[in-house]
């Protein structure tokens, strides 16, 4: 036999909260918290319910308790008022810090500047350099539109040159005729230079050293 | 003619930029051309397809657009987020203004030509107002989600079409808001992965949009609507540009295979006013990749990453049926990018960003190996040639012109921003450089720079359309005189050319004519009458003084500097005429030079030929055979003497970049094969063919 353990109290634990902190101004609401700390009762259409709770678990084949609709509605909407307000609260709460703290930073801000009378004399000094031979360009800037200008010219590439495109080798594009002649033709760059550079070089190295014992043996 | 020994020189490796964008001028029938590098070139189209103008390329400007506005001003956008327009007259870029929008994907003039739309990478269009002296900011338009990557304006300047990534919009102008968004399908009739590029939109007073995009579909939408009308697929990789004629009946395509497509409007049945789109002729004259295509009134015009510029007129529209109606394809540069120290056998080579001086092979031939030497033999090397000088240029600025002295002491180039003078040591096989710093501001953006034969004198062509010359001496220089423009604007790419005596200077580049001044007392001592055609290479001659001016419908000019007025043998050409094949050659004529010995030879060349022309031998008329290579020996004298005429042409060595006279036996052909420029081109689409 399964043993369930002692059913909770239906009331919600913020209940207690809502006891510090609310005002039970309605009397529905008394009524419905009267009804919620004690039994769950119905409306006409239930059943009364057990009245003690403990006998669960004796009497483990005991049917569930019953309830209404009406109540577990009451209690939703209840459920979803309190977290709203909680919600509001906290909100009003994090706007305030917000709000101060974009204070404090505006008047820290305004410590770090420069007086305004320097400021606008350099803003109308920037203009008048524009017949200089120099050009005062922020380097932000340029890097912002160099990667932009690389990333245009990669999508170029990647369109005309990427993957999925049908592309070859000049080599085999103009050995096509080759292959078409009569008289069968070989490639137009037959032979790759660029295979095995490193076994070549080795040869040749191996070569003159062979060469230089053999004449020396031979003396 | 006599026998030379010839340099075939082949270790130039000069490889030309892709061609970027193109836009035609109507007005001027004028061709502006930008390249991947950020050269800006301009064609005059009916001065025999003759580059006039140019302006240098720059490391950071990755032009994407080009447009021509009303009162002929030339506009480019690029991916560093940067209006520019060019000034035509001083050769220079007026001003760069900022978007603020982020790299410009596209640009386009509105029909009046007072209004300027650029497509920018964070998806806004904004539009610009011309102003006389700059242009103006005027709003933004609804901002998009993805790149605007082509732009067309309705010719009644209410609407526009803007391609984007998957989709097409319209938008209204008075308003700025987006009107209708076409999607675009991935695929035809399929599902893909990759996304739809719109590479090009084209918008036609009848309210049809045409668009083509990177699955290889051209479609027709109906921009009333905002739904798709006919979609036709014509290639397996991307059509990467469009561009519609004037009167709106035919259109050309540009696709990635290099085939370049002609949609035409042509009735239904032969006798019904319905019209449809037709895709016509198919031409297959590039190898890689079309980016651009344009359409002026009688031909299609198409350039790509594969470097050449493709002229197709086509024959309907072309009236009388002469060579003008043939296939023009211009590959080769129209200015000399070498330049040569006979003394000391040098070769000075002229790229975007560095300068390569080598020297050339010897060979120990000698008088027994010659006499029994055949015509046309290969002589073996007894030395190779020598790679000397590396030298690159300091900043992102390309080099406009360069020049090494006869002698071999002196190298000059010049950028837009700065003027590099360098002073060379030859010590037994070593070269030591050492830079002349402190260069006045005036020489810089030079056009042309030459130095005169006993390298004592620099003179330079400025943009300004002044002439500096500058006094060398030593390790330093000295400035002695400025002749300022004379009448006339600065028209044309200057060139100069110097007597041998070093007496006589000639500058052509303005509209009034070649101007001929006296270098010993500064002073102008005469000018060449006006020709209507530009001038494309010049040379005096030594002892005669004779000036020798080639322009680019293929006529040569010889003037006399002393007695002021053209020579006899000129008049006695210009009445008679040039052979038609003479005057049908496509490329023009880069480097005139000279025989120390015989003052009657004149040597020329261009892409495809040189020519020795005798003045003392007959002149051909259309009747001889113009192309007549040397005749076997046992041909009987008469008819030797009955087909010798004055031009003696050889095409050898082709194709030719430069061709000079080293000392009175040698010559030096620099060539430079098509191949080895393609060998060196991006990867092209790969194309299947059948038994392969």
């Amino acid at each position: 036999m399964v043993q369930l353990r002692p059913r909770a109290s239906r009331a919600p634990a913020s209940a207690e909260a809502m006891v510090d902190e609310g005002q039970l101004a309605s009397e529905e609401e008394e009524a419905e918290h009267g009804l919620l700390l004690g039994q769950p009762s119905s409306g006409a259409a239930a059943e009364p319910l057990e009245e003690d709770e403990e006998g669960d678990d004796e009497f483990d084949d005991e049917a569930p308790e019953e309830l209404t609709f009406a109540s577990a509605q009451a209690e939703a909407r209840e459920e979803e008022r309190r977290v709203r307000e909680t919600v509001r609260r906290d909100k009003t709460l994090l706007k305030e810090k917000r709000k101060r703290r974009e204070e404090l930073f505006i008047e820290q801000k305004k410590r770090k500047l420069l007086p305004d009378t320097i400021l606008e004399k350099l803003t109308t000094a920037s203009q008048t350099n524009q017949n200089k031979s120099y050009l005062a360009v922020r380097l932000k800037d340029q890097d912002l539109r160099d990667s932009r200008q690389q990333a245009a010219q990669a999508f170029i590439h990647n369109s005309l040159y990427g993957p999925g495109t049908n592309r070859t080798t000049v080599n085999k594009f103009l050995s096509l005729a080759n292959k078409r002649l009569p008289v069968k033709r070989a490639a137009v760059q037959f032979l790759n230079n660029a295979w095995g550079i490193q076994k070549k070089q080795n040869a040749k190295r191996f070569k003159r050293r062979w060469m230089v014992r053999k004449m020396k043996t031979k003396k | 003619m006599g026998e030379f020994k010839v340099h075939r020189v082949r270790f130039f490796n000069y490889v030309p930029s892709g061609i970027r964008c193109v836009a035609y001028n109507n007005q001027s029938n004028r061709l502006a051309v930008s390249r991947t590098d950020g050269t800006v070139e301009i064609y005059n189209l009916s001065a025999n397809y003759f580059q006039e103008k140019f302006f240098p390329g720059h490391e950071s400007r990755a032009t994407e657009a080009l447009c021509w506005a009303e009162g002929q001003r030339l506009f480019s956008a690029g991916l560093n987020g940067e209006i520019m327009e060019y000034d035509l007259q001083a050769l220079n870029i007026k001003y760069a203004m900022d978007a603020f929008g982020g790299p410009i994907w596209s640009m386009a003039a509105s029909p009046s030509g007072s209004q300027l739309l650029v497509g920018c990478e964070d998806g806004s269009v904004k539009l610009f107002q011309i102003t006389p002296d700059k242009i103006q900011f005027e709003r933004n338009f609804d901002r998009q989600k993805s790149r605007i990557l082509s732009l067309s304006w309705h010719p009644s300047g209410t609407h526009i079409a803007a391609g984007s990534i998957d989709y097409i919009s319209v938008f209204d102008v008075k308003s700025g808001s987006a009107v209708h968004k076409m999607i675009v399908d991935r695929q035809y009739m399929g599902v893909s992965k990759r996304k739809c590029i719109v590479w090009g939109v084209a918008f036609l007073s009848d309210g049809t949009i045409i668009s083509v995009d990177s699955a290889g579909k051209v479609q027709f939408w109906d921009s009333a609507t905002g739904t798709l009308v006919k979609s036709h697929l014509i290639a397996n990789a991307d059509v990467q540009s469009i561009a519609v004629a004037d009167q709106e009946d035919s259109f050309v395509v540009g696709t990635a295979e290099g085939t370049v497509f002609h949609f035409q409007l042509v009735p239904v049945t032969s006798n019904s006013s319905e019209k449809q789109w037709v895709r016509t002729k198919p031409f297959q004259h590039h190898t890689h990749d079309v980016r651009t295509v344009a359409h002026s009134p009688t031909a299609l015009i198409s350039g790509g990453t594969d470097t050449h510029l493709v002229f197709r007129p086509l024959m309907e529209k072309v009236e009388v049926k002469n060579y003008d109606a043939a296939l023009r394809k211009i590959t080769f540069p129209h200015r000399c990018l070498i330049s040569c120290s006979k003394k000391r056998q040098l070769l000075l080579f002229q790229f975007a960003h560095h300068l390569e001086l080598w020297r050339l092979g010897s060979t120990v031939a000698t008088g027994k190996f010659l006499v029994s030497g055949k015509n046309g033999d290969t002589l073996p090397l007894s030395k190779n040639a020598d790679h000397l000088l590396h030298l690159k240029t300091k900043g992102p600025e390309n080099i406009i012109c360069s020049c090494i002295s006869p002698c071999g002491s002196w190298i000059a180039y010049s950028t837009v921003s700065r003027f590099f003078l360098y002073r060379l040591n030859y010590e037994h096989d070593n070269i030591s450089l050492k830079r002349v710093s402190k260069m006045p501001a005036f020489l810089r953006s030079a056009l042309q720079i030459l130095f005169s034969e006993d390298s004592t004198k620099l003179f330079v062509a400025s943009n300004q359309g002044a002439l500096h010359i500058v006094q060398l001496s030593g390790g330093s220089f000295k400035h002695l005189h400025a002749f300022q423009p004379q009448s006339g604007t600065v028209e044309a790419m200057c060139l100069l050319a110097v007597s041998p005596d070093g007496n006589w200077l000639a500058a052509s580049g303005t509209s009034a004519g070649v101007h001929v001044y006296n270098v010993k007392q500064l002073k102008l001592h005469c000018t060449v009458p006006a020709y209507n055609f530009p001038v494309t290479a010049m040379a005096i001659a030594p002892n005669t003084n004779n000036l020798v001016i080639a322009h680019s419908d293929q006529q040569v000019f010889e003037y006399s500097i002393p007695d002021k007025q053209y020579t006899d043998w000129s008049r006695t050409v210009q009445k008679q005429g040039f052979h038609h094949l003479w005057l049908q050659r496509d490329t023009p004529i880069t480097h005139i030079s000279f025989h120390p010995k015989r003052p009657m030879h004149i040597l020329l060349h261009d892409a495809y030929m040189f020519c020795i022309i005798d003045k003392s031998l007959p002149l051909p008329n259309d009747k001889t055979l113009l192309y007549n290579p040397f005749p076997p020996t046992n041909e009987s004298d008469v008819i030797r003497r009955r087909t010798a005429h004055a031009f003696k042409i050889s095409k050898i060595y082709k194709p030719l970049l430069f061709m000079d006279l080293l000392d009175e036996r040698t010559l030096v052909a620099v060539e430079r094969p098509l191949d080895d420029i393609i060998a060196q081109l991006p990867p092209p689409i790969k194309k299947k063919k059948f038994g392969t």
